[in-house]
């Protein structure tokens, strides 16, 4: 048992085993994380997820390469033989806000796509960082958390979603005109509306006047009555459910 | 500070996934009310920025307190304060009609990441207390909110008509009343009828349901509808 604490201990320096411990963890742990974003075809996948573990996990140990160095040979021609062990790790959690930030798309219809996925890919970034740092603990208790977050609280979040009253109607329709009738048809129904967003209408663009709405049902059992009554309604090209 | 949680700030095991385990749990409260109303950055989001900045306070901690390196013990922390502002950034867009939304979804991003801070730090008792407030804020506030966009002096109004000399006749009408236009919206094609979404800002003497009604009378004018 001591000899088992002794080589745990051992791996918590900065050697030639627990470096390498380390990035293998970040490889194994990022690429499960991104198998599993691979096989629901998100944006960021299996290679995004080992190579971000494996860059945050190598930058926070530069960083404590470099104070092993100022405290064995170089600190003695230095005029402050001390540098701070974080300074490369933390850039890391900035730098993966950009890159997330540009996984996030805003479509046509209003959407923000590819949220989770810049969430996702920055919280694989901090586990790096805690397996960089030989935090052999969080970094575990971190990779079981997002994957059960992936997983198990995905499936959560869309019963959440299924029984939300509100809703984002995505509607295409022949004649800007008809949209008072459109607002109309909804608020029969007891819906309220928040908001409108209808398509600037360009003359030489031949698609069709677009609307989004974003409404807040009486109840939820009303959301398909809404749904086949919008779609029967004669000026109405398209419906879709945002 | 409450005392019977000292021997949880310390870094163990234990403590380590306490903290974690806090910080899934904050995350997720204030995602699951953001995925109810539908919001681009929702349950899973939440959690998975909540985890991850408690991640970092976690390692520096560590750091500083188990290995004792020269460190700051803020600094991977501090980080954390500015790389969510670009992700929330993200979340943040133009609509069509030259409108701002998402602005409320970032802050609140912003504002889990700091929850998140204070969990992997052990803060237990400000991470609470935050998470409660965001989710004061933006549960019940947002309905105050509405509440008072409903009854507010700012009002949406579409109005279809059939040719210029209706569109001139609503104008007037506004003009009458001595409502402002903050804006208007015009969409029309040669030969057909006309379109116009206006924003007006209403004074108390008249009441919405009466612009409407009033609006609907006035020649040329196929259809009124309150937004």
């Amino acid at each position: 048992m001591t000899q088992f604490a002794l080589m745990i201990d051992c791996l918590r320096e900065l050697n030639m085993a627990s470096v390498f411990l380390r990035m293998a963890l970040a490889v194994i742990c990022g690429g499960m994380i991104g198998l599993e974003r691979e096989q629901r075809r998100q944006p960021a996948g299996f290679r995004t997820y080992i190579l971000i573990c494996l860059g945050s996990a190598t930058a926070m140990m530069l960083g404590e390469y470099d104070a092993l160095m100022l405290a064995s040979g170089w600190g003695e021609s230095a005029a402050q033989p001390n540098t701070d062990v974080c300074r490369f790790g933390a850039q890391v959690i900035n730098g993966i806000g950009f890159l997330g930030a540009g996984t996030i798309i805003v479509t046509g219809r209003q959407e923000v796509k590819g949220l989770t996925t810049s969430a996702g890919l920055w919280a694989s970034a901090c586990m790096g960082l805690a397996v960089g740092a030989g935090f052999y603990e969080c970094m575990l208790i971190g990779f079981m958390m997002i994957v059960v977050t992936n997983n198990v609280l995905r499936r959560l979040e869309s019963f959440v979603l299924t029984h939300s009253k509100t809703q984002n109607i995505y509607l295409e329709f022949d004649d800007i005109a008809d949209l008072g009738a459109i607002v109309a048809e909804i608020k029969a129904m007891g819906a309220s509306i928040y908001e409108v967003d209808t398509d600037r209408f360009r003359s030489n663009c031949a698609d069709k006047p677009s609307a989004v709405i974003s409404l807040r049902l009486p109840q939820r059992q009303i959301r398909t009555h809404l749904l086949t009554a919008l779609a029967q309604t004669p000026s109405v090209r398209t419906v879709e459910e945002l | 500070m409450i005392a019977c949680l000292d021997n949880l700030r310390e870094i163990d095991l234990l403590s380590t996934f306490i903290r974690m385990l806090l910080a899934m749990i904050c995350g997720g409260m204030i995602g699951i009310e953001r995925s109810c109303r539908r919001r681009p950055a929702g349950f899973r989001t939440h959690i998975l920025i909540c985890l991850g900045a408690a991640m970092t306070t976690l390692t520096s901690q560590y750091l500083y307190t188990k290995l004792s390196y020269y460190t700051d013990i803020a600094r991977l922390g501090a980080q954390v304060v500015v790389g969510i502002g670009f992700i929330g950034a993200g979340t943040i867009m133009v609509t069509r009609q030259r409108r701002v939304k998402g602005l409320t979804t970032a802050a609140g991003l912003w504002s889990t990441a700091i929850i998140g801070l204070c969990c992997g730090a052990g803060f237990y008792e400000g991470a609470v207390c935050a998470a409660v407030m965001v989710l004061l804020v933006e549960g019940v506030f947002s309905k105050f909110e509405f509440w008072l966009m409903h009854n507010a002096r700012q009002f949406s109004v579409l109005v279809g008509y059939k040719d210029m000399d209706a569109f001139n006749n609503v104008i007037r009408y506004i003009r009458d009343l001595d409502l402002e236009i903050n804006d208007l919206e015009i969409t029309r094609r040669s030969g057909e009828n006309g379109f116009a979404s206006f924003s007006l800002r209403i004074h108390r003497k008249i009441r919405p349901d009466e612009i409407v009604r009033d609006l609907s009378r006035v020649t040329g004018i196929l259809t009124v509808e309150e937004i």
